[in-house]
């Protein structure tokens, strides 16, 4: 035993900085081969402008969507001031206030649930689909389907509010949200009554979902329901270039 | 002598692994910090990605004149004392229609779907829709709006709790050949419905002139508040 500890003593100090530094280089080999074991990276000469394009695309993007959010607060803002005395504007202007709501063009709070849906850590068994293990745009959009009809009121995916317009879309292995695109992790945010999660236990879709996605393919889906939930306003664009409002049978209040 | 010898040398290691160690550190703090995602899509994915940024931009910058005309018109109509009536009028009416508040009437797609088609299948559609830029939709005679989910299984399926029938309509108002060019492109929609599921069809018409109806849904929240 004491020959044991002797040997262990002699052992010089760089040889043990060294095995120390050698297991962290192996572990942070495996990391990184597993990071990239379900996707492919691709190197083609072609590649480098598109993606330099897209990143300034998405900058331009993020700019242009904080200038649409500007804009629509100074034009609610001044719309409340206008003369604010005559009934029809207040009428109109506690109207447009409720359609705003309607419209998700005004951030809101209040209970609810957040999810936070990752890919896959299991290893993609030969001949298996690699995307069964990445979490798709079907998987968000199964998650948002189930949580409208678990009695969600607002909706956000990484900060991107789920409007009437909302498209969720895969390009590749990446997901796009009203066209901007998303980095996971993917966290969902629900405004919803407090017995929200009760209410998903309760959808088969819901159970089959968490069994297939999480239990067969690992996904990785946690939630949280913190006191508040708070979900942005869409700062997208209202596009109607080929409709046209029709009369409502709901008439709006009448000019003076 | 020996001593000597090997002390350098042991340092030399060292540091050439400590480099190596810091080297991927730094790759793998990279690899996970989203930016990097990029990289995995092919160039045909990048294509798609930077042609849908592309039109989405100009859809930004459609948005943003039309509203610092806008601010413009109030900002005049403030300073002369007058009510803006007909900006807040023309505001509400157009947030009404885009959100399914009211009716709204358009040229688009008229799509007519036959046989079993499955709820997630049928939200693939509307969502095909809702990315090609359909500017109104509706099932049948209910208007798809924020909430609106599909339920049921093939043959038995239901809108917001509204139940269809085989065959039932898809109306989507928006720029025709945009929404036809989207569901009906090489590996769209259409196409992966007929590999998947050869009893369901879809035929596609452009029709112009359609009403689509107001939605019945609340769509104001009970638990959700404006946040100040």
């Amino acid at each position: 035993m004491t020959t044991v500890v002797r040997r262990l003593r002699a052992i010089p100090t760089w040889q043990v900085t060294l095995g120390i530094a050698l297991l962290a280089l192996g572990f942070l080999i495996a990391a990184q081969l597993s990071a990239q074991g379900p996707r492919i990276r691709y190197t083609t000469q072609e590649r480098t402008p598109l993606v330099e394009t897209a990143t300034e695309l998405q900058r331009q993007q993020d700019d242009l969507r904080r200038r649409v959010t500007e804009l629509r607060e100074a034009i609610a803002k001044l719309e409340e001031q206008g003369v604010g005395t005559t009934q029809i504007v207040r009428e109109l202007n506690s109207e447009l206030e409720e359609a705003r709501i309607a419209a998700g063009l005004i951030p809101l709070e209040g209970t609810g649930i957040v999810f936070q849906l990752k890919d896959s850590s299991l290893p993609v068994p030969e001949g298996a689909d690699e995307s069964d293990y990445l979490v798709t745009a079907r998987d968000i959009r199964t998650v948002i389907a189930e949580l409208w009809l678990a009695g969600a009121e607002a909706i956000s995916v990484n900060g991107e509010r789920v409007t009437v317009s909302t498209g969720v879309l895969d390009i590749g292995h990446t997901i796009l949200v009203n066209s901007a695109y998303l980095s996971p992790p993917y966290e969902i945010r629900a405004i919803g009554p407090t017995d929200i999660l009760d209410q998903l236990g309760l959808s088969e879709g819901w159970r089959d979902f968490i069994q297939t996605r999480r239990g067969t393919f690992g996904l990785d889906i946690a939630f949280a329901e913190p006191p508040v939930v708070a979900v942005p306003a869409f700062a997208g664009s209202l596009t109607l270039r080929e409709s046209r409002a029709v009369p409502s049978p709901s008439p709006t209040p009448a000019a003076p | 002598m020996t001593r000597s010898l090997r002390a350098p040398r042991s340092q030399l290691l060292v540091a050439a692994v400590a480099f190596l160690l810091g080297l991927l550190v730094v790759v793998q703090i990279r690899a996970q910090s989203g930016g990097d995602r990029l990289a995995t899509l092919s160039a045909q994915d990048l294509t798609l990605l930077v042609g849908n940024l592309n039109a989405d931009n100009d859809r930004l910058r459609a948005e943003i004149a039309g509203l610092e005309r806008q601010l413009d018109t109030l900002e005049v109509g403030g300073t002369r004392g007058t009510a803006s009536i007909a900006e807040i009028r023309g505001d509400l009416e157009r947030i009404r229609v885009w959100s399914g508040l009211d009716r709204v009437a358009g040229d688009g797609i008229l799509i007519t779907v036959r046989g079993p088609i499955s709820a997630p299948d049928l939200e693939d559609v509307i969502n095909e829709l809702r990315n090609a830029g359909a500017e109104a939709i509706a099932i049948d005679d209910v208007r798809v709006v924020t909430g609106t989910v599909i339920g049921g299984t093939p043959g038995d399926l239901s809108v917001d709790d509204t139940p269809l029938a085989d065959p039932f309509t898809i109306r989507a108002i928006g720029v025709q050949e945009s929404l036809t060019g989207s569901l009906t492109r090489a590996g769209g929609i259409v196409a992966q419905l007929a590999a998947t599921n050869p009893n369901a069809a879809l035929d596609i018409e452009p029709t112009d002139r359609m009403t689509l109806p107001a939605t019945d849904r609340d769509l104001v929240p009970d638990d959700g508040h404006p946040r100040l």
